[in-house]
């Protein structure tokens, strides 16, 4: 991914500076700005690959930022969010964002998610909301038209909803969904709360794929779900 | 209110006796040694007093004795033959029978006179136990707003100082991530050149510094609210401080120009050093954190009366008229920013100590101007030698 063009904002001078010197020494190109709208007009004039954004911005707020920047871009979007801070994160990542790290965090996980963002933007067709038949995550098959799901090629059985949970992460492997979206998917627009049917049917499901080579179902607290193959391990 | 008041005072009939027959008693004593003089009218008037105290005291039963005892007493001594239970007169019979029945009836009447008065007083105790009561109800209503308001209070501070927790928890969050961002990165397999790797040592110094600065005063401010910040006063050369505060927040200042002007013959301050250096470097950090990049931030000192006058200005927004006062004020944030509001109550503090005084203002190009004040040491003093 050298030569990637990626949208810094920030208002803490110091963050950006970091990060400047991290990306660059990867090969990136780094651009910057300091404010929600600076980083409205740079991503319209620079068309960055990838975005990392403080959530904690002085003039817009980063939900807001992200609401306008997805009417016209797929641009993948990283989150820079302070702890504690859930309901703007989880409305954020619902506004389109696609993955967070909380500050303090790690410059390596940080790129190990800005990686993962890229790749699976990258592959064609990855945002489209089904087109595909059959998702791949590593040894992972969901075939959606035959509703199978196989591990290394060995059958698994799942009942309609915990198909439609695993189907739904599968889709967008890597990138955090929330438990809204998961539960709009798959349970339908009214059951946009009901957390407590997650926890059950995530808890099935891991019991299901456990022993075999399968990404795993991780969760992420107050948050939601993603499924994470080996390949894109986030801690290095 | 009455303290202690009976509830009821019922009649007593044995103190009405006593009474009644002590006054009977009494009264026939008297009567006797001017029996010869009188007639038999005036002990039979004089002996139904008694029987109508006992009504009073001792109601009916009590009158009706006495007024028999009395009747026995008026016959008896008083209507011939004396000291026998004979009546001659059929006159005095008469006399008899009325003086019995005059005093059974006025007994009986003062014994239903008091018994309505006793009524009527309780009525009025039960009256007065209602306002009594009334009266407890509003003020424990009062005392319930008093409480209600008190609790309102706490809540207020207990809302100022989880804000005050949120804010210092940020602020030292803030370099924390810088400072965690860069060295673990460090740790990592990528090789930086020599400029990145000196670029993020010395992020890492700054943010280090700026955690410092932090604590620093945040525990000035605790001694502020402890009412422990005396300061330790000396001779102070003014223009050496303000080069080794700015010189040593350059690297906050970055690329802001600072422009020091100070006035030629500007007399030793009486300051205790390292507090005002925290005023200093206090407000160049604010002029730093307000004011664009390459900006000028400008530090000016003049004599001022028996003072120094400082000012740092620089040409960010500027602070809103409403907002003056206010600044000052521990923990206040104006909108947008993130420092902690510390620093300018520190500033406030220290000056204030030294019978100084700092205000804001904004110059004519709209940025902020800080003003402080602080006193000139006095001539004749020991520290003139110039030991410090």
């Amino acid at each position: 991914m050298d030569g990637t063009k990626v949208l810094v904002v920030d208002d803490e001078e110091a963050i950006v500076r970091a990060l400047r010197a991290a990306l660059e020494a990867r090969g990136h190109h780094v651009i910057a700005a300091r404010t929600g709208h600076e980083a409205l007009e740079r991503t319209a004039s620079a068309a960055p690959d990838a975005i990392i954004l403080d959530l904690g911005l002085p003039d817009l707020d980063g939900i807001e930022v992200c609401r306008r920047i997805r009417l016209w871009s797929d641009v993948p979007i990283l989150l820079l969010t302070a702890e504690g801070a859930d309901d703007v994160k989880v409305a954020a990542l619902d506004a389109g964002a696609d993955d967070y790290v909380t500050k303090p965090f790690s410059t390596p996980e940080l790129l190990a998610r800005l990686r993962v963002a890229l790749r699976h933007r990258q592959r064609p067709g990855a945002l489209s909301t089904g087109d595909e038949a059959v998702l791949e995550v590593g040894e992972l098959v969901v075939d959606l038209p035959h509703h199978e799901v196989r591990v290394a090629g060995e059958r698994i059985d799942l009942t309609p909803k915990e198909f439609g949970f695993l189907a739904v992460l599968a889709r967008h492997p890597g990138r955090v969904l929330t438990h809204r979206l998961i539960l709009q998917t798959v349970w339908g627009e009214a059951y946009g709360t009901e957390t407590q049917y997650l926890r059950v049917y995530a808890s099935q499901l891991r019991k299901k794929l456990a022993g075999h080579p399968a990404p795993a179902l991780v969760t992420e607290p107050g948050v939601g779900y993603r499924l994470v193959d080996e390949r894109d391990q986030l801690e290095p | 209110m009455r303290p202690m008041a009976p509830r009821v005072r019922l009649p007593s009939r044995s103190a009405g006796i006593a009474v009644g027959a002590l006054l009977t008693l009494g009264f026939t004593a008297v009567l006797l040694g001017v029996r010869d003089e009188v007639t038999s009218a005036t002990p039979a008037l004089a002996l139904v007093v008694p029987g109508v105290v006992a009504g009073l005291l001792g109601g009916r039963i009590a009158a009706t004795a006495i007024a028999l005892a009395a009747a026995g007493s008026f016959s008896f001594f008083f209507l011939p033959p004396f000291g026998e239970w004979k009546i001659l007169d059929p006159d005095d019979v008469i006399a008899a029978v009325v003086f019995v029945v005059v005093a059974l009836a006025v007994g009986e009447l003062t014994a239903r006179e008091s018994e309505r008065r006793r009524a009527a007083e309780v009525r009025a105790d039960e009256l007065e136990d209602l306002t009594q009561s009334l009266e407890q109800a509003r003020e424990d209503k009062d005392r319930m707003a008093g409480e209600l308001d008190r609790l309102t209070v706490m809540e207020e501070v207990d809302q100022q100082r989880s804000a005050l927790l949120r804010s210092v928890s940020h602020d030292l969050r803030t370099p924390l991530a810088t400072i965690r961002a860069v060295s673990s990165d460090l740790r990592s397999d990528v090789v930086y050149d020599d400029d990145t790797r000196r670029e993020l040592n010395g992020l890492v110094a700054d943010e280090a510094e700026r955690l410092d600065r932090l604590v620093a005063n945040l525990l000035s401010m605790s001694r502020v609210e402890a009412g422990a910040f005396a300061p330790d006063r000396q001779a102070v050369d003014l223009p050496e401080l303000l080069a080794t505060s700015i010189e040593r927040v350059r690297r906050v200042l970055r690329d802001r120009r600072v422009e020091l002007r100070v006035a030629d013959d500007l007399p030793l301050v009486d300051a205790d050093y390292t507090q005002l250096d925290q005023v200093v470097t206090n407000l160049l950090e604010n002029a730093a954190r307000h004011s664009p990049p390459r900006s000028t931030v400008r530090v000016e000192a003049r004599p001022e009366g028996s003072f120094v006058q400082v000012a740092v200005e620089d040409s960010g927004t500027g602070v809103l008229p409403t907002e003056r006062t206010r600044v000052f004020e521990a923990f206040h944030r104006s909108d947008g920013s993130r420092s902690s509001g510390i620093g300018l109550a520190i500033c406030k503090a220290v000056v204030e100590a030294h019978g100084g005084t700092i205000k804001v203002g904004n110059t004519p190009g709209g940025g902020a101007r800080f003003v402080f004040t602080v006193p000139i040491r006095a001539r004749d003093d020991r520290d003139e030698s110039g030991h410090r």
